[in-house]
């Protein structure tokens, strides 16, 4: 059964993404749940919730505020949070509870805005989808919010797209990523979600290009080519150290790549840069690009899809987060590289062994 | 909006409880989120949410028909390997959502659960959430018929947060759903259950040997029970003994089932109270418990305790197994100070606040979910030791104890175990401060 997992739990939902997206950002983020979509996503899918404060809420729904649509209520509740706060801006997430009753999101949004005085973003995730949706959905309401002014644009200047600890595994991915493109020469980069502020996302249009890490923010590459014709290349400029050491095992080989489509992507490239012949297949449970994919890369539908794409791929070695291992047939002597994906496991990388 | 917002037990006390102000109302502000509040967002993050609860049955496996996202948190719980086997995960999108049709897919799912297990499960517990509870299914009607279809017991779990200061919570819920499988039997006069936990008492609790003193030869409690046969023995019981109220609507439901009646205990940490419970029983079993020695073991701890380490200052949170204002007023009654407490104030411990604000007006309480909990700042607080996993969180640099582990304490020895453990950690940092 499609839709049956026997192996694996859930990987990361989309109310996460949204939440990872815009938590760094010094907003107020009420998640429109009863409490335990709020507890999932702090307690387990955003690991800075754990080092520092945050203005992170749950609406605390009743089955009656559900029943009657109390977004009245929802949003009073709000205001008097915001009041003398000094935080910048609401956010409202959703989860299936808005969704079953149908929220009307962009009328929140309308109310909070007037009520507050100060700008709102709502992202309407479901909880049905997968975390990179949600942010994808949050990245792009972030810059449409916000990045409104074209500004000159500063040579030198680079902004990342896509960056959070649910695709990067790591508190420190934002200054890792950083540092790779201060290598490269870059003068100054802005990496969105971690370590860039919002007076960043204001001037957004002033960065000579952007660079999309992840597939999640390329649909805010895309708005911001369209808006202020700032270029964008999809390329990861980072692996985890761990992973560059693994790489040479790959070279020659047949390797199944399994992880965000953009850092899989940047895996295969490294081992064909050591040895062209090898044969690198990329999937990815998540969104799959079909611009960035080469043939033969696939997306895994199902738990029993994988099984059998694993199982007959006649595959040497796959890279993939340890907790996929489960699943990986047990008959089959592969040589498998652990490449910890935090919406998948809940894994950094500092917990590698 | 920019400080922590508190009152002191005289104020509150004051107000009354119909004039509890609305900071320390959950349903009349958002719920902050923090560390401190983990285990009330999401139950199932640490220790026993519906989830984990729900698997209390013996040889138990648990499907979880949801959208994804309610499944995620299992993922922490599945760190332990064999709880990781049990849970099974039917995952809805929205077209479900919209339609209801993943309902038919149960009885199939489950059939595929039962014979991907290497041991045939005992049962299949199905964990609904807020998404059912909005759509009205009939769950019982669903579980029947995957029953049938699978030929094995279906017992629906209701992990409805929306309905958590509702009549029937999650947690109160969950209790009947794991003891409904139970078959009626016949009696046996020496058998007890003791309901409420998923975890069993600490070993020391004086509770077992007082109940032998009484001739209660049989003990039983669902987190001890072996396999299958064990936990169905609980039928037999002549009475349970409920210890957490939350266990009460799932004790009635075996009194008109099975025709148990059940005794209520409440966890305590004043001894002269508990003294008062066991006298209670004692005449509601017809029988008279020596539980003297127990009650004066206790008592020294605590003397023994303020010998050593003074008249400490206290701040009490809620994440641990005490009522926060029950445990304040304890030890304030015990010579000790309580700066704070961080805790939900209702109906049922109102009175504690009422006692708490004669003893000692200036307590300051403050509810970990309220708005203004991020701008909270312990540096002015003058209490010195902490009890609590939310309230070491607030005082990340003061000794304490969270208090909240799986064993759980009970009557006299949890007392002497609180105080032995909070010794321990005063030492500890003592010893680190040289």
């Amino acid at each position: 059964m499609k839709s049956l997992l026997k192996h694996l739990s859930p990987f990361a939902p989309d109310q996460s993404g949204a939440v990872s997206a815009l938590f760094d950002f010094g907003g107020l983020i009420v998640i429109c749940d009863a409490g335990g979509c709020t507890g999932n996503i702090c307690g387990f899918d955003e690991p800075r919730w754990f080092i520092r404060r945050s203005a992170v809420f749950s609406a605390g729904l009743r089955d009656m505020d559900a029943i009657l649509g109390r977004d009245d209520k929802l949003v009073s509740k709000l205001q008097s949070a915001m009041d003398g706060s000094g935080l910048k801006f609401s956010a409202i997430i959703g989860t299936p509870v808005p969704a079953i009753i149908a929220t009307d999101f962009k009328a929140l949004k309308r109310m909070a805005e007037k009520r507050t005085g100060l700008p709102a973003i709502t992202v309407p995730t479901t909880g049905t989808r997968h975390y990179d949706r949600g942010a994808s959905d949050a990245w792009l309401e972030l810059f449409k919010t916000f990045a409104t002014e074209r500004h000159a644009i500063v040579p030198g200047t680079v902004g990342i797209l896509g960056a959070s600890p649910l695709d990067f595994p790591s508190l420190d991915a934002g200054e890792l990523l950083s540092a790779a493109l201060v290598a490269e020469g870059w003068k100054s980069v802005r990496c969105y979600g971690m370590g860039a502020g919002l007076d960043d996302v204001r001037t957004a249009s002033a960065v000579a290009k952007n660079l999309v890490v992840s597939p999640a923010g390329l649909a805010a590459a895309k708005y911001l080519l369209a808006t202020f014709g700032t270029p964008y290349e999809v390329r990861c400029p980072w692996l985890p150290p761990q992973m560059l050491d693994a790489l040479p095992s790959l070279a020659g080989k047949k390797t199944l790549v399994i992880h965000q489509q953009f850092a899989a992507n940047a895996v295969r490239d490294a081992v064909l840069n050591l040895d062209a012949s090898s044969q690198i297949t990329v999937a990815s449970w998540f969104m799959m690009e079909p611009d960035y994919m080469r043939e033969n890369d696939f997306h895994i539908e199902s738990e029993e899809a994988f099984i059998e794409a694993v199982a007959n791929g006649g595959y040497d070695a796959v890279v993939c987060d340890s907790r996929l291992r489960t699943v990986l047939p047990r008959t089959q002597a592969f040589h498998i590289i652990d490449f910890p994906h935090f919406a998948v496991s809940g894994r950094l990388f500092d917990e590698v062994k | 909006m920019n400080r922590a917002y508190s009152i002191t037990a005289a104020e509150l006390a004051a107000r009354g409880r119909e004039g509890i102000p609305p900071e320390l109302l959950s349903s009349a502000h958002l719920i902050y989120s923090s560390p401190a509040t983990l285990a009330f967002n999401s139950p199932g993050a640490q220790g026993f949410g519906v989830k984990r609860a729900g698997l209390a049955v013996p040889g138990s496996v648990m499907l979880l028909v949801a959208p994804a996202c309610c499944g995620r948190n299992t993922a922490a719980l599945g760190c332990e390997a064999s709880l990781a086997e049990r849970f099974f995960y039917l995952m809805q999108d929205d077209t479900d959502i919209v339609t209801g049709r993943h309902l038919a897919r149960i009885p199939e799912a489950v059939k595929e659960v039962c014979d991907s297990c290497a041991e045939r499960p005992s049962a299949v517990m199905i964990c609904i959430t807020c998404v059912d509870a909005l759509l009205g299914t009939d769950m019982e009607r669903v579980c029947r018929k995957a029953s049938e279809y699978a030929g094995v017991p279906v017992v629906p779990c209701y992990m409805y947060a929306l309905t958590r200061e509702g009549r029937l919570p999650p947690m109160v819920s969950v209790r009947r759903s794991v003891y409904s499988l139970l078959q009626p039997r016949e009696k046996v006069a020496s058998s007890v259950n003791i309901l409420g936990f998923f975890s069993p008492l600490r070993d020391d609790s004086e509770l077992y040997t007082l109940l032998r003193s009484a001739g209660i030869r049989t003990i039983r409690e669902i987190s001890r029970c072996a396999d299958y046969a064990e936990y169905q023995a609980m039928a037999e019981a002549n009475f349970n003994l409920v210890l957490n109220q939350e266990a009460r609507h799932a004790a009635a439901d075996l009194q008109k089932r099975l025709g148990i009646p059940s005794v209520e205990l409440a966890r305590l940490y004043q001894t002269d109270k508990i003294a008062n419970q066991y006298r209670l029983l004692g005449q509601a079993v017809g029988a008279e418990f020596d539980d003297a020695p127990f009650r004066e073991c206790a008592e020294k701890t605590i003397s023994d305790f303020r010998d050593r380490f003074g008249h400490r200052t206290f701040a009490v949170g809620e994440w641990l197994n005490a009522d926060p204002f029950e445990l304040s007023l304890s030890l304030i009654r015990n010579g000790f100070a309580v700066s704070e407490i961080y805790g939900t104030v209702g109906g049922s411990n109102f009175v504690y606040v009422r006692k708490i604000a004669a003893l000692s007006p200036g307590t300051k309480i403050y509810s970990n979910l309220s708005p203004s909990m991020m701008f909270y700042d312990g540096s002015d607080s003058p209490c010195d030791t902490v009890i609590g996993r939310d309230a070491m969180y607030y005082h990340p640099g003061l000794p304490g104890v969270p208090w909240n582990e799986e064993r759980q304490p009970f009557g006299y020895a949890g007392v002497a175990a609180l105080f032995g453990v909070l010794g321990k950690a005063l030492s500890e940092k003592k010893e680190s401060a040289r």
